[in-house]
């Protein structure tokens, strides 16, 4: 009797030890799997929202060159079809990037997608689109989050070896994973005209092309320019459909300076104001005198002037102080092909040339919006290869889980 | 100790299921469970590198042309690094409804494609090929097929800045004659004054005709009897409205379809010879001003409403106005394609539907509340079903965009294109990029 109960003892606590142990090891198994479909259902989701932003321009189709805010939230140009993306909805994305600033005249804030000095691309928060935004009209919100980048495939880099007489720029020309070589070169150089005195400045073209070499670089040499000659140099190279912009400039002094604020998207207008009403270097400075310029790259490759009315506000100047002058003054851009303003400016001192893209490619900027990435427990990537006006662009989404267990970081 | 046996037998058995199903339940790796979806990537790239009909261009050429490598170049700098490629591309032959593909050219950039590979294919076409196709013409079934298009040499226009209405008359011939029995220019007010009276000028269809006129916001008068008391003239009011109530029930009468090309439709009239020193009062002489008395003459007209002056300002601004989904898909199949988007100052107001007895049949642009920017209106009397003339207006600011008006014809005549079956050889290449990705797991 006594061998009987403990034997029955031992046996059913044997069992339910075992029992528990697969159990464990069976639930252990099947959890994986399920981790596994929720990651596999992220990636589809991830290239499903992805196709979703590229292959629908939003509604209104037209809201990256209005001030409104969309009620569907797509970044394709609404004259194209497939992966060809608006230049202008690119730029009413809120930067994740760029520090913002806010003017303290106006007290207006701005997004800052700027690449640099000399290369400025500022858009008022209250006109670029926010990342909860678009959340809320891609139907993520709470549920996934994300960050896209649009970077271009083709990157342009350009160096000074040389100061004068002549002026030596070096230009590396590569893509994503290789050099671009034997592709063509096609450059504007601007040379500013200093006036001196109360006077706004001008500037001279030249234009030229030539080739990469077979590691993707290309010499060029500009005669009778001085080592105090402000210059600005923008390229563009282009292979079997593959199309990349670079920017180089030279400023005498980078304290007073104009910076260009994009002010309406509907109405094409530009603010452009004194450096110092922005950075504060120090006490009042002298006026700033500006000429504007809007460019526009033709299907060859080269720069062509848009003619810009005196009433436009084209040549001007700007203050710092609170006088009766004008504390900035505003350019209203002519058409709403992509192209580049180009401002030439020249204090007492102090002059050169600001370049700002009307349409994200003209100069090839890059844009990163969303939320940071990094931390998150599980990322799904996907990318894809899109042309925003000519230019060859690359798209990435990163996005993951805000719901569910082990999918999320805590 | 039997009891312990027997658990010790269910243990086995238990473990023994758990090992097999462990070996049946193969977890795939993290790659294949969040993957780079290669195929979107390929085609992307693909579309990306023929932008420019570059890829056209350098898949038709020899296989030794440098210009091969010079896409090697281009699809290495535009993969990230990780992700090989191979590209193939393929002849298309086209022979008793079988395709057969024959290799041309290969270019890889490496010897194998990874773990994981996907591919997309892109049909593309020689820039050498000419697809023709023939056009069946307005009319050709029966009833109508004639476009006249004021040409009127005595006769100024307005809002049509920048152009002439001869250049623009130039234009719609060019444009709508391939798609009309009978295309006639209307050259001078004398001509327009006889097909008024119902006279043809070179044995066309004066039945069913559409009538374009090119002089925008202003409509040539035919001096005599067109401009006479009571038949173009209004004594009472002096003013020219009774022409366009005559108008109207001509087009009525004959059953033309009217074409205003931009602004308020019949606001003017315009005869150099008849009005030498009056002007529209905004310099332009021959011309004299009928105002908003116009447009409700000429609807009265068609309705065959009894004439009564009423110079009432009817027409709206919605602003900015959008091409109506069926506009846009004629947009591609006319291959017309105007700016999607216009600037509307001048449109009919929606309650002209009741008052005057129209119908839309084709609406150009998107109804703005109750604005109609730009659409064709066509009369149907009380209890009919049949159309006694139309009106087309566009009530965009200047300056016209000629295309508009050809695309909204087009849109509600729908005059069908028969395209040819063409039977060159190598006028096809299908390219196919496959993508491999190396590293990781």
């Amino acid at each position: 009797m006594a061998d009987s109960t403990i034997d029955h003892l031992l046996s059913v606590t044997v069992f339910l030890v075992a029992i528990l142990l697969f159990i464990g090891l069976f639930n252990q198994t099947l959890q994986t799997a399920i981790l596994y479909q929720r990651h596999r259902s992220l990636a589809i989701k991830c290239s499903d929202v992805l196709d979703n932003i590229l292959l629908n321009p939003g509604i209104p189709v037209e809201w990256g060159r209005s001030n409104v805010t969309p009620t569907g939230f797509g970044l394709q140009d609404p004259e194209f079809k497939q992966y060809k993306l608006s230049p202008y909805s690119l730029m009413r994305l809120q930067s994740l990037t760029g520090t913002p600033f806010t003017y303290p005249r106006t007290g207006v804030t701005y997004s800052n997608l700027s690449m640099g000095f000399g290369n400025f691309l500022f858009v008022p928060y209250s006109t670029a689109i926010n990342y909860s935004t678009a959340t809320r009209l891609l139907g993520t919100n709470d549920t996934f989050g994300f960050k896209l980048s649009v970077t271009p495939i083709v990157t342009v880099s350009i160096e000074e070896t040389h100061a004068a007489n002549p002026l030596t720029l070096a230009i590396e020309v590569a893509g994503a994973g290789f050099p671009l070589a034997n592709a063509e070169i096609s450059y504007c150089f601007l040379k500013v005209n200093e006036k001196g005195g109360q006077s706004n400045p001008s500037y001279t073209s030249l234009f030229g092309t030539t080739y990469t070499d077979d590691g993707g670089s290309a010499v060029v040499n500009i005669q009778s320019i001085d080592a105090d000659t402000a210059y600005a140099f923008i390229v563009y190279a282009h292979t079997s459909g593959l199309v990349g912009t670079g920017y180089h400039e030279r400023t005498i002094g980078d304290t007073q300076y104009v910076l260009p604020l994009i002010d309406s998207f509907e109405d094409k207008r530009i603010l452009l104001v004194h450096s110092y009403n922005v950075h504060d270097f120090g006490p009042p400075e002298s006026s700033v005198f500006f000429n504007a310029t809007f460019v526009l790259l033709t299907e060859d490759f080269t720069l062509r002037e848009l003619p810009m009315e005196n009433s436009t506000g084209k040549l001007g100047k700007v203050v710092y102080g609170q006088g009766t002058d004008k504390q900035w003054s505003n350019v209203t851009i002519p058409t709403y092909n992509p192209g580049i303003l180009i401002v030439t400016y020249q204090s007492n001192n102090e002059y050169g040339v600001v370049l700002m893209p009307w349409g994200l490619s003209s100069m090839a900027f890059p844009v990163t919006f969303g939320e940071d990435s990094s931390g998150k427990e599980w990322v799904a990537t996907d990318i894809r290869q899109v042309i925003v006006n000519t230019v060859a662009y690359q798209v990435k989404l990163e996005m993951w889980s805000l719901e569910g267990y082990q999918v999320i970081s805590k | 100790m039997m009891r312990t046996i027997e658990v010790l037998i269910v243990i086995i058995i238990i473990t023994a299921a758990f090992l097999i199903s462990s070996f049946f339940a193969v977890l795939p790796s993290p790659r294949q469970v969040s993957p780079l979806n290669l195929r979107r990537l390929a085609l992307t790239t693909l579309q990306s590198l023929d932008s420019d009909y570059a890829l056209s261009e350098v898949v038709f050429s020899e296989p030794d042309d440098p210009v091969w490598s010079q896409l090697q170049i281009a699809l290495s700098a535009c993969l990230p690094p990780n992700i090989v490629f191979n590209l193939t591309v393929y002849e298309v032959h086209s022979e008793g409804g079988t395709e057969l593909y024959v290799l041309k050219k290969s270019i890889s950039n490496a010897e194998s494609l990874g773990i994981q590979s996907d591919a997309a294919s892109y049909l593309v076409a020689s820039s050498n090929v000419t697809y023709n196709y023939r056009i069946e013409r307005v009319g050709a079934s029966g009833g109508g097929g004639t476009l006249y298009i004021l040409n009127c040499t005595d006769a100024n226009g307005w809002w049509i800045t920048g152009y002439t209405a001869q250049s623009l008359a130039g234009d719609l011939y060019n444009l709508l004659s391939p798609y009309f029995q009978k295309t006639i220019p209307i050259n001078n007010t004398q001509q327009l004054g006889q097909v008024l009276n119902g006279t043809a000028l070179a044995g066309e269809t004066l039945q069913n005709a559409v009538v374009i006129n090119t002089c925008g916001e202003a409509v040539p008068i035919p001096s005599g009897y067109y401009n006479s008391s009571g038949v173009g003239y209004d004594a009472s009011h002096s003013s020219y409205a009774r022409y366009s109530y005559t108008l109207g029930q001509r087009v009525r009468q004959y059953n033309w379809t009217w074409v205003s090309i931009v602004g308020y439709p019949l606001y003017y009239v315009s005869n150099t010879g008849l009005f030498p020193n009056e002007q529209n009062d905004w310099g332009i002489y021959g011309m004299r001003s009928v105002g908003a008395a116009g447009l409700n003459a000429f609807l009265q007209g068609l309705d065959n409403q009894a004439y009564s002056y009423d110079s009432g300002w009817i027409t709206g601004e919605p602003g900015l106005v959008y091409l109506s989904s069926n506009t846009l898909y004629y947009c591609n199949y006319y291959g017309i394609y105007p700016s999607s988007y216009q600037t509307s100052t001048r449109a009919l107001p929606s309650s002209i539907l009741s008052t005057y007895h129209l119908n839309v049949t084709s609406c150009i642009f998107n109804q703005v509340g109750n604005w109609i920017p730009g659409a064709v209106y066509r009369h149907a009397s009380v209890g009919s079903t049949n159309y006694t003339g139309s009106l087309f207006a566009l009530g965009l600011a200047r300056t016209p965009d000629i295309r508009l008006t050809a695309l909204g014809l087009l849109c509600d005549y729908k005059p069908r294109l028969y395209r040819s079956d063409y039977n060159a050889t190598d006028t096809s290449r299908l390219v196919v990029l496959q993508l491999g990705q190396v590293g990781g797991v």
